[in-house]
């Protein structure tokens, strides 16, 4: 039984760092800039696609290529903000939302025609191995996955406490017109924000190609998960965004385990509603982001 | 001869070549839907290639010679993997075009709404969709394959190929597919030996096959019947090969036996097992539609783009014999159709006879294995066309 729980646990944990990717996207997008980005899933769908390409043509193994994928998605990021989000802020809601909408349906149906919808998959030498301790086994590439996440966070989390763009950023994020009359360039700590949060993305996309296939449609199944996880975690709080994904990486697992294969969802949806009930702005309510 | 009357006959002359080619050979329109866009694009885009084939072999062969040659004309429309675009799409697509009839859906879910919708219309349907609800109260609505109930016993009885007593674990994603091929399995196991130890519904799409098959492998099963479409059967057969878990594998239909699984899943998927409405080996006709269609993409032709290709030339037949394009009188010629061979009888046991139900009452699935990258059928003894690869 304890083995169980613990390979649950396990189970959840792995799954939930790659949450955690995609949802500190999200929520520092939304911290910095103020605005919802729908269409961070296709993002992470880009990643792996370029993971796949690298590793199909070049042999390029899905962690090296996080090299590549990353700051193309910087790149696209910073255009992103350049060229899209720029002329949308300062209006209302709506032309964001929109915004970011359409950016996802459009991404999900160019790559629908250009890629075609067919599943692709990369195996390296560890998508199928796993280290086994007694009866517990732990995926390599998950393993990996989840190690090079929590890195990742910890850079991510280091940048934003110690560099002076990362206070600005901070500084941006907690009051924008006060961050302003201090002398900080909005655009600029916008677009370094959009750059980073799809970083995060295409590395999530590259971690996940070894053990996950790359489909049109799969950032669908991720962004979802991300967003309950940014709100788990208070909206704009990257260290409230990382527990709450592993959180529930693990509340899905339990799920699955203990109350049914198609309750995993339930189970976390149920934690969001209690959270919201109990701690309406989520989990990290009053911390600093 | 007054000026009126010269006009009236001087146009009809002019226009009679056309009107006269119009009568001789209008074309019959053929609805085709299928979710080419959404979640299950992939193998909607790979239906539309084989309606498109199925349409061109029998345009080229002559059309439909009882209505003087006339040419099939397919109107393909998307259903995008959504249950409520099938209902407006099956509604405008027949309300916007006179239809003789309608050939889809590939997942049950869809089919069953555009099956209501052509009910009401009148419209005939021919599915190889597999959920048994397709059978109950419709007059317009055929299926020539196997029913998703008789999957189970195939499936069921094929265990006993693996293992004298199986102890199965039964995981099935929460759909009406799903739902109705595990019900199935279920109730007919303890009829034909085979103990259930396990059996578990899951949301289909999910990131991680870890705690499933955490739970397969707590249940103490030696034998897996996954029902599941493709993208959840290959995470599910790769955390099976990473837990260690020595398990058999029947991954049942769906996503199981179309070529990207094997693409997919490599080498591992060897000796997986499967059952289908459907295989490329049936017969000779299926071997020749195999070819042309691995000419157009590369791969060979998985159940359900089969299935429709017989099912074109099923309705064919129906027009052939009804001598109209009228979907009420194709729908009565459908339902007297009885064939034994060429096309239209491209089915495993090679007969097709529609009973009031709207089954066909020589319907069976065939049971198939992966060997080499290639689907063969191996059961019942009747449609095996290879041997069984042990594991």
């Amino acid at each position: 039984m304890l083995e169980i729980v613990a390979q649950a646990v396990i189970n959840g944990l792995l799954i939930g760092g790659i949450y955690a990717l995609v949802s500190i996207g999200v929520t520092l997008i939304f911290g910095v800039v103020k605005i919802v980005n729908f269409a961070q899933g296709e993002f992470v769908m880009i990643g792996m696609y370029i993971t796949y390409f690298l590793g199909t043509q070049f042999g390029m193994d899905p962690v090296l290529s996080l090299v590549i994928s990353m700051p193309v998605l910087f790149v696209i990021g910073m255009l992103v903000q350049h060229f899209l989000i720029r002329r949308v802020l300062g209006l209302n809601d709506l032309p964001q939302i929109f915004l970011t909408f359409a950016l996802s349906l459009l991404i999900l149906n160019v790559a629908l025609m250009v890629l075609t919808p067919n599943y692709r998959t990369l195996h390296t030498s560890y998508s199928d191995a796993a280290l086994h301790f007694g009866g517990l086994y732990v995926p390599v590439a998950k393993l990996i996955a989840f190690g090079v996440a929590m890195l990742l966070s910890a850079v991510l989390w280091l940048f934003l406490r110690s560099t002076d763009l990362g206070k600005a950023m901070r500084a941006a994020s907690q009051n924008r017109e006060v961050a302003q009359l201090m002398g900080i360039n909005p655009h600029r700590v916008f677009a370094v924000a959009l750059g980073i949060a799809l970083a995060l993305a295409g590395a999530a996309g590259s971690l996940l190609m070894p053990f996950y296939p790359a489909y049109p449609m799969v950032g669908q199944v991720f962004v979802l998960m991300a967003f309950v996880a940014v709100v788990l975690g208070t909206l704009g709080n990257v260290v409230g965004a990382l527990v709450a994904s592993l959180l529930m990486g693990i509340a899905e697992s339990l799920g699955i385990q203990f109350i049914g294969a198609d309750s995993g969802l339930i189970v976390v949806f149920l934690l969001l509603l209690a959270t919201l009930a109990l701690r309406p702005s989520g989990l990290a309510a009053g911390r600093a982001s | 001869m007054k000026r009126r009357q010269f006009l009236k006959g001087a146009a009809s002359a002019a226009l009679a070549p056309y009107v006269m080619r119009g009568y001789a050979a209008d074309p019959i329109n053929i609805g085709g839907l299928y979710p080419s866009t959404g979640s299950m694009a992939q193998i909607g885009q790979a239906c539309v290639v084989a309606a498109k084939l199925a349409v061109e072999m029998v345009n080229n062969a002559g059309g439909v010679k009882a209505l003087g040659g006339a040419k099939l004309n397919l109107i393909i429309s998307d259903v995008q993997s959504d249950t409520t675009v099938t209902r407006t799409e099956t509604d405008r697509l027949i309300s916007g075009n006179k239809l003789s009839a309608i050939h889809g859906c590939y997942a049950s879910a869809l089919t069953l709404i555009a099956s209501e919708v052509c009910e009401r219309a009148k419209v005939p349907i021919i599915t190889g969709s597999s959920t048994d609800q397709l059978n109950k109260g419709r007059h317009f609505t055929f299926t020539p394959f196997a029913r998703a109930s008789q999957f189970a016993k195939a499936q069921l009885q094929m265990a006993k190929l693996v293992s004298d007593k199986p102890k199965v674990a039964v995981v099935f994603e929460n759909t009406a597919f799903g739902t109705a091929t595990s019900n199935g399995l279920k109730e007919l196991a303890p009829g034909e030996g085979v103990e259930i130890v396990m059996f578990e519904p899951y949301s289909a799409g999910f990131t991680d096959a870890g705690p499933l098959i955490n739970k397969v492998k707590a249940s103490g099963a030696n034998m897996l019947f996954s029902v599941s479409y493709l993208n959840d059967l290959i995470l599910i057969v790769r955390t099976v090969k990473q837990v260690g878990l020595n398990i058999a594998i029947n991954g049942g239909s769906g996503g199981f036996v179309i070529p990207d699984f094997y693409k997919n899943v490599g080498k591992a998927a060897d000796g997986l097992l499967g059952v289908a409405h459907w295989n490329h080996d049936v017969n000779d006709a299926a071997q020749k539609v195999n070819t042309e269609y691995k000419k157009r993409t590369g791969e060979f032709i998985f159940e359900y783009a089969g299935g429709l290709v017989a099912q074109t030339y099923m309705l064919v037949d129906a027009m052939e014999r009804a001598k109209s394009a009228d979907p009420v009188k194709v729908r009565d010629a459908l339902a007297q159709l009885d064939v034994s061979s060429g096309y239209a009888a491209m089915a495993p046991g090679g007969k097709v006879k529609f009973g009031p139900d709207g089954k066909n009452v020589y319907g069976h699935p065939v049971g198939v294995q992966w060997q080499n990258g290639d689907l063969v059928s191996v059961f019942p003894k009747d449609d095996a066309r290879g041997k069984l690869l042990k594991t």
